[in-house]
């Protein structure tokens, strides 16, 4: 029951925003968890084709044997990726609840650039009450 | 619950064996010379049904596994026969086709594991496994030995983690009719492992489960 991180992957596979939460994961470059966020935006589309049946939706779920990886794929090509303990059944409302501040405190921000990287005193702190 | 599909790959990251079981979209079949022979039968039979391989039958060395005795494997370019002979089954309907061909499948099965197996020995900074995957449709559940084989099994998304029965099927038909079977040409870039005895046994697990 702990959550370890919070990535941000605008449509185009970059990493707009990354936060470590804890120490329950050692800490990377910025430049490492550009590659992987890249690698992952890369998975996610070719797991959409290899359902064995019907149209499949991108991973929602990557497991490890001590810590998980849970996809938020919104509508418009955001994806939003917490980093959690195997065990921990908040993590989609968590997910929801991010969606919605990123929607409160960055999408109506007049001063962010859309798809660049997320540097907002009000995301952060509002992040911070939520999981911090 | 549901299982679609097994999965096997060498150290090599070549595909050596496949089966698979409720898929409703199966694959197109491979591109001549895009899998390795002796992978699956199921495929090559597809091949069949379109006319455009027909010399399973008029194998000269067909000889062999019609006969009496038993036969192991055998050192044969194409799949081999059934030991039993089968009743001729009525044909069954079109299969629907992803727009994927199996070897470009495989390698696309092959290349997210091995990203994802990366990504989580990286995030964890040990060596850490990656286990399995979840999407709307399927789940996908990965068990590697230490000798590099991949078992990877395709499975409806709310099943329990299948790792065991990945490691039941290599501690038993794998070890038993691949590892020890002198047949076998393990490791060598040019079959794969399907035989008879490995197919019916790791059918008999499959379809014993209680979420088959």
């Amino acid at each position: 029951m702990a959550i370890f991180g919070l990535w941000v992957i605008n449509k185009a596979g970059g990493l707009v925003y990354q936060r470590n939460i804890g120490d329950g994961l050692p800490g990377l470059t910025s430049n490492e968890y550009l590659v992987l966020a890249g690698t992952l935006h890369g998975i996610h589309a070719i797991t959409s084709r290899l359902s064995p049946t019907g149209s499949s939706s991108g991973a929602h779920t990557i497991e490890g044997e001590a810590f998980k990886m849970t996809i938020l794929l919104t509508a418009t090509g955001t994806k939003f990726v917490l980093l959690t303990s195997v065990v921990e059944p908040t993590a989609d409302s968590v997910l929801q609840k991010v969606y919605e501040i990123y929607s409160d405190a960055v999408m109506k921000n007049p001063f962010h650039t859309p798809e660049m990287p997320i540097r907002s005193e009000a995301f952060d702190s509002r992040i911070t009450a939520l999981i911090g | 619950m549901t299982i679609y599909s097994l999965y096997i790959y060498d150290r090599h990251c070549t595909c050596v064996y496949y089966q698979d079981w409720h898929r409703t979209k199966a694959p197109r079949p491979a591109t001549e010379g895009g899998i390795l022979p002796a992978v699956s039968q199921q495929l090559y039979q597809v091949r069949g049904e379109d006319g455009t391989l027909s010399v399973m039958n008029s194998s000269p060395r067909n000889t062999l596994s019609s006969s009496s005795g038993v036969v192991i494997a055998v050192n044969d370019e194409l799949p081999r026969t059934p030991l039993l002979q089968t009743m001729p089954q009525p044909p069954a309907p079109k299969p629907v086709h992803t727009g994927l061909s199996f070897d470009e499948e495989a390698k696309l099965v092959y290349g997210v594991v091995l990203s994802l197996r990366n990504m989580i020995k990286k995030l964890s900074g040990q060596d850490e496994q990656f286990t399995n995957y979840r999407t709307s449709t399927y789940k996908l559940h990965l068990y590697e030995t230490l000798s590099g084989y991949k078992f990877i099994m395709l499975s409806d998304p709310f099943s329990d983690s299948l790792r065991f029965i990945l490691r039941q099927i290599y501690a038993g038909p794998f070890l038993e009719y691949v590892v020890r079977n002198p047949l076998v040409n393990m490791d060598s870039k040019e079959y794969g492992i399907d035989n008879e005895y490995f197919r019916a046994s790791v059918d008999r697990i499959v379809r014993g489960l209680s979420v088959f």
